[in-house]
């Protein structure tokens, strides 16, 4: 009994890996196309009540969907402009102490509910988009930070020690080396928190900062589920392009070679 | 070794047994004195929504049951009308209290109210028999309806008693805190808006949660008027101000105790037990005992308990 097993080409694994690029790339939209045709679709298929006219019509759908994505992107902003920095002072301090109190900073807001800290700050401070985006700031705050101190630790020390060995300071070896070679960790925990940001900004409905959490809560209070199901479509829709799209992002920054 | 297990294992299931004993609240039969038992052999479990209202209302149902016979148990974790309606038609829950107008916009899917209190629960009960086989028992006085609240300092600075009132102020001082499912109910903001000409721009109204209304409400920095709900025993408790509604707008949430129609058939004697409490729960009384609750912080079932007590139910 005489069985051939075909090994693949060189060509052909070549063009598989191509195939796999090109299909990374294309199915996350053309999923979300087709979830979401379908789902408009379907609801122009039913008779409406006046309360869900109110709500499943365009113009409320698109400023709903506006108000999520400027909160979304807003908090991502500011949690790379504080949690990076930060991720680099814990690394250079090379302090247990430090390094306990930011993570410890990190893990407890993520650990606290957003409907718990949204709703507290309302009633403490106030309501509105900026008490909203606190909130997300502390969701998404741990990944970046984690992620951050993470990457910059893995920089092997023979490459810094040769760095410095050809003269440059510490902030060079720092904006230079380590900084570029971490930069596809600290990019990564950048997209976790835009994905984590895009579902906790649905709470902010609670405290008048909008965002397609207006529309599941709506539903879900008064039992209409075509409003329910469009506001939880859309949210997961939004959060798999922005996935897609950072994925995208992350492969065109890289420093080449890595 | 095997009989040292044993004895931690027992000892393990002693403390299980007593804590459990301790923290059931009201919601086990057992001690509730006796006033008959026409009941007897009725067993099931009260359900309740979210808030302190339903809480109260469950452990009076189950404590007063109890003392005619039944063994009921409360059961006060589901979140949410939806939860605790469905609950009741997948047969978990024996029984609730749930109000006309909910179950006429909400379950029964009409977008119009009734003006009509008596006309209104009859509708709900013909309908919500014939259609999910859920039996309404005669209502509770108790109107948990919705209502606009302002701080009362400045509801006496702004001069207004009613809802009329409100719609004349200058627009500056016509703001409003609205719960996001109340903005879009044909008995909510759209329809308020058209009955007393209230013609304001979107950013005169901010969307909140029910809990952060009555805070926002008696900050006022939000807005001047809040969406509360006429029970609600923080009304008293913050010094607010209710906004009479002139034009008679709101439909009536009237308070009913809802069960399973098989229930109901096995033992119609239920509604005449029950008939002994609801005439007592009126929106004062309900404001009183919900603000033992919400306000001083005590346990929805002790405020039951003594409440039957005082009133010789139990």
């Amino acid at each position: 009994m005489t069985a051939t097993i075909a090994l693949p080409s060189a060509q052909s694994l070549r063009t598989r890996a191509r195939a796999m690029t090109v299909l990374r790339l294309v199915a996350a939209p053309v999923i979300v196309v087709i979830a979401v045709s379908l789902l408009f679709w379907w609801i122009s298929t039913l008779p409406l009540d006046s309360i869900e006219q109110r709500t499943l019509n365009p113009a409320y759908i698109e400023a709903r969907i506006k108000e999520h994505l400027l909160l979304t992107f807003v908090a991502s902003l500011l949690v790379a402009v504080l949690a990076i920095p930060a991720g680099i002072l814990v690394y250079r301090a090379r302090s247990a102490w430090v390094r306990g109190i930011f993570l410890t900073l990190g893990n407890i807001g993520q650990a606290t509910p957003a409907v718990g800290v949204v709703i507290l700050l309302a009633i403490v401070w106030q309501t509105g988009f900026a008490t909203a985006l606190v909130a997300l700031v502390a969701y998404s705050f741990l990944p970046v930070l984690r992620n951050t101190m993470v990457g910059l630790e893995q920089v092997g020390s023979d490459v810094k020690e040769a760095a410095r060995g050809m003269g440059m300071t510490r902030n060079q070896v720092l904006t230079r080396i380590e900084l570029p070679l971490a930069s596809p960790t600290i990019l990564a925990g950048l997209r976790t928190a835009l994905v984590f940001a895009v579902g906790t900004a649905t709470v902010a409905t609670f405290i008048n900062a909008g965002g397609l959490g207006d529309m599941i809560v709506n539903g879900l209070k008064l039992q209409r589920y075509p409003v329910l199901l469009t506001g939880a479509v859309l949210v997961a829709a939004i959060a798999v392009l922005i996935d897609w799209l950072a994925g995208v992002v992350e492969d065109l920054v890289r420093p080449k070679g890595l | 070794m095997k009989r040292q297990l044993a004895a931690t294992a027992a000892i393990l299931v002693t403390t299980a047994l007593l804590a459990t004993g301790c923290s059931g609240g009201g919601g086990d039969s057992g001690a509730a004195a006796g006033k008959g038992d026409e009941l007897k052999g009725l067993t099931g479990v009260i359900g309740s929504k979210d808030f302190s209202e339903q809480y109260i209302l469950a452990y009076l149902t189950s404590d007063l049951l109890n003392a005619h016979g039944a063994n009921l148990t409360t059961n006060t974790k589901l979140v949410g009308s939806a939860n605790t309606r469905q609950a009741l038609i997948d047969k978990q829950f024996l029984g609730y209290w749930e109000y006309t107008g909910t179950a006429w916009i909400t379950y029964l899917k009409n977008t119009q109210p009734i003006t009509d209190p008596q006309k209104q629960f009859d509708a709900v009960a013909e309908a919500d028999l014939a259609q999910n086989s859920v039996k309404w028992l005669d209502p509770a006085p108790l109107n948990n309806t919705y209502a606009f609240a302002v701080r009362s300092s400045q509801a006496k600075k702004l001069g207004v008693k009613t809802l009329s009132d409100v719609a004349k102020l200058p627009k500056a001082e016509q703001t409003f805190c609205i719960e996001s499912e109340f903005s879009t109910r044909d008995d909510g903001w759209p329809g308020l808006k058209k009955a007393y000409g209230i013609d304001v721009p979107d950013s005169n109204v901010k969307l909140l949660d029910t809990g952060v209304i009555y805070t926002a409400t008696q900050k006022g920095a939000d807005c001047n008027f809040g969406e509360v709900f006429q029970t609600d025993g923080r009304i008293k408790a913050l010094d607010l101000t209710i906004m009479k509604d002139d034009k008679q707008f709101f439909p009536v949430y009237q308070g009913a105790f809802t069960l399973q129609n098989a229930v109901f058939e096995k033992y119609p004697k239920i509604a005449d037990v029950m008939a002994k409490l609801s005439p007592l729960l009126t929106t004062e009384q309900m404001q009183e005992l919900n603000a033992k609750v919400d306000v001083d912080g005590e346990d929805p079932a002790d405020v039951a308990k003594q409440f039957l007590k005082d009133k010789g139910l139990i």
